[in-house]
């Protein structure tokens, strides 16, 4: 059965296809398949890759490799072994992953994940990242660049934010010359952010269709796994092609009426890094309801590509210093909560729910204040819960599903349905 | 004439309470053991003995608490955070915030004039303030914990216990005996300390009169009393405090169409 829960096959192409690209991927990077690549190890937040890869790089993003390895519950020995080296309880799990699988050799259940050739911090919003980062480059004595992204603290880039990127940006393109020995080609650059463009529009086109009711798409659960090809793999011709893949099939789902969630009962935004370790038990805490996700926060923090941050060939340092600006983690508390507000509006939610992160504070402190000003100042209906993106010791199952229990229960009452659920697990 | 009964499975204890036109003919209450079916089971049968009742005659059956899908041979399942709004706004109509403190968990909830859930906020994986906590607390003062809940009310120097953790409380608790310290003045330190805790989750979702304190903690007279000194306000308790989630989960069971369940 697909991860929507539903039989027939046309309605996991997509999603077979994302499997088969991210295997591709490891694949590659442990070395099949041709010559070794120079090896770049980037951030998700509003990322270089396009620069990066213009130059022969593969790219390598940590975070990606740590949720992996939590979905596939590899990351608590590597969280272990990295607090025996001495990082704290509070450290965030994904610096705890990626540390303690560089000290065992980096072997995982999806390939060997290669050491850098050249590090860039290109979110520098998290101190415990850019901390991260120092430590990889103590370690493998490799280059380390810091682009110092300013918080974005208007809705509209300021002019001085964006100069100060591109300025940034053309003495990163210093480095990559001199570390490769090859001279910049704008004209390659262009092209690269041509495939970039097209895989985001056809991105948020699949993100705009959960509008639709009942919705065909799950923007969480599933939108994170549709998230790899724009995140990892963007500027190459498979993620654009990918996003065409999928939206042909989210195009049949509404053709053939068949939907993510068969009986749609509740329309829901999510905000939050979601429980990786947990990723299908949450999942069915959501399910067993008939709730579907309609808009989420979370697969934008590559890139809030769905409120116009865009790559545009026609401009190539300025949309990239824009885009980088724009990622939903270096927006300031007013932005990202109106535009979680936005998208209860504009996608027709019923409520909000918040996922929490114990080792994460920089994505998660201002939740609170989130879940009171909704529920407080706006009447949205919103439940909090807290676990963690990768320590599978936080995720208390009982507790959660209790709490997602009620919250639903109490949705259902307020809408008039009522039906109490039949005695079950 | 329709009987119905709420079974609510919680950490500690199973009860069940039995509703018949708008009143509740009987109850039971037990400790719970590791086969919770059996205790499930049990329960209804003790509250149907008191009422004088037969297990036919109950029309539907609602499970409630953690251990509310054990209850197999009931209808339905409710969470024990909208039986306990509902059973406490039965109790007390006016009731706008229930703070409910069981064997394990805290509960602020906050209810609209329906009865309703608005909003609701629990403990975090961690049983520091909850029943289970006083157990500890007063084994270690050498008390039972049905004795402990006036013993404060004579305290006149309450001591501070920083520690919320259950185990170190324990700890601290045995040092302030070592110390010679009156048992008095340690109970009112917890209490302070556990309304604390409560406080800060019944904040969370606003505090509004009515309060209506429910659970086995609500039994302790010295918590009632510090935490309507710390609230400034009257809260309710009712006899029946221990049993407001189950009387709250045979409500619910009133609504459905009688032996016809969705």
């Amino acid at each position: 059965m697909g991860d929507t829960g539903t039989e027939p096959r046309f309605l996991t192409t997509a999603r077979d296809r994302q499997r088969e690209m991210v295997e591709e991927y490891y694949a590659g990077l442990a070395g099949a398949g041709g010559p070794k690549k120079p090896v770049a190890y980037m951030l998700v937040g509003g990322n270089l890759t396009e620069i990066v890869r213009s130059f022969g790089y593969e790219v390598v993003f940590p975070e990606i490799v740590a949720l992996n390895c939590a979905i596939k519950h590899v990351s608590l020995p590597n969280i272990l072994h990295a607090e025996s080296q001495g990082y704290g309880l509070d450290v965030c799990g994904y610096v705890k992953n990626d540390l303690g699988l560089q000290e065992l050799g980096g072997e995982t259940p999806f390939g060997r994940i290669p050491p850098p050739d050249l590090l860039v911090c290109s979110f520098s919003g998290c101190y415990v990242y850019v901390k991260w980062w120092e430590a990889l480059a103590e370690k493998y004595g490799c280059p380390l660049f810091m682009l110092d992204v300013p918080y974005l603290r208007d809705a509209t880039p300021q002019p001085e934010d964006i100069q100060y990127i591109v300025t940034q940006l053309h003495e990163l393109i210093a480095l990559l010359e001199k570390a490769t020995g090859r001279a910049f080609d704008p004209a390659e650059l262009r092209a690269t952010l041509a495939r970039s463009r097209r895989a985001e529009e056809g991105w948020v086109d699949y993100l705009a269709s959960g509008r639709r009711r009942p919705s065909p798409i799950e923007a969480y659960f599933e939108a994170v796994f549709y998230m790899f090809p724009i995140n990892v793999l963007r500027g190459t011709e498979v993620a654009a092609d990918f996003y065409a893949t999928v939206n042909a099939e989210v195009d049949e789902r509404v053709r053939s009426g068949m939907y993510p969630v068969p009986d749609e009962k509740f329309r829901l935004v999510v905000e939050g890094v979601p429980p990786y370790p947990s990723y299908r038990t949450f999942w069915d805490f959501f399910r067993k309801w008939g709730a579907v996700s309609v808009a989420a926060t979370y697969p934008k923090v590559g890139g809030l590509f769905d409120r116009g941050f865009l790559h545009d060939p026609a401009r190539p340092f300025e949309s990239i210093a824009e885009y980088s600006l724009g990622a939903y983690v270096n927006q300031s508390w007013p932005l990202r909560r109106t535009l979680i507000e936005e998208y209860v509006r504009d996608f027709g939610a019923d409520a909000v729910l918040i996922h929490g992160i114990k080792s994460c504070r920089s994505f998660t402190a201002g939740q609170g204040d989130l879940r009171d000003r909704l529920i407080h100042d706006l009447g949205i209906p919103t439940l909090y819960i807290e676990s963690d993106h990768e320590d599978p010791r936080y995720f208390a199952p009982a507790q959660i599903k209790n709490r997602m229990d009620a919250f639903f229960e109490s949705l259902d009452r307020r809408k008039g349905t009522t039906p109490l659920p039949m005695v079950s697990g | 004439m329709t009987l119905v009964a709420g079974v609510d499975i919680g950490s500690t204890t199973a009860k069940c309470a039995l509703i018949e036109d708008g009143r509740i003919v009987g109850k039971s209450l037990a400790p719970v053991g590791v086969e919770l079916v059996k205790d499930a089971e049990r329960a209804l049968e003790q509250a149907l003995a008191e009422a004088r009742r037969d297990r036919g005659e109950v029309r539907v059956v609602t499970g409630t608490g953690y251990g509310r899908f054990k209850v197999t041979f009931g209808q339905f399942t409710v969470t024990e955070i909208g039986c306990h709004a509902k059973g406490a706004h039965f109790l007390f109509p006016g009731t706008r915030l229930v703070l409910d403190i069981g064997g394990q968990d805290t509960k602020a909830i906050k209810v609209d004039p329906n009865g309703e859930v608005v909003d609701f906020a629990m403990n975090d994986k961690c049983a520091a303030g909850t029943g289970r906590f006083l157990d500890v607390c007063a084994g270690a003062l050498g008390y039972d914990v049905s004795e402990i809940g006036a013993l404060s009310l004579g305290a006149r120097h309450p001591v501070k216990v920083t520690n919320t953790c259950t185990v170190f409380a324990e700890s601290e608790v045995t040092s302030y005996v070592a110390r010679g310290k009156d048992p008095k003045d340690i109970l009112a330190g917890l209490y302070g300390g556990i309304v604390s805790r409560s406080l800060s989750l019944m904040q969370r979702v606003g505090v509004e009169p009515e309060v209506t304190f429910t659970g086995g903690v609500s039994k302790n007279e010295g918590m009632v009393r510090t935490l309507e000194r710390r609230l400034a306000l009257r809260v309710n308790v009712s006899p029946l405090s221990q049993y407001v989630g189950a009387v709250g989960a045979a409500l619910y069971g009133l609504e459905r169409p009688t032996g016809a369940p969705a």
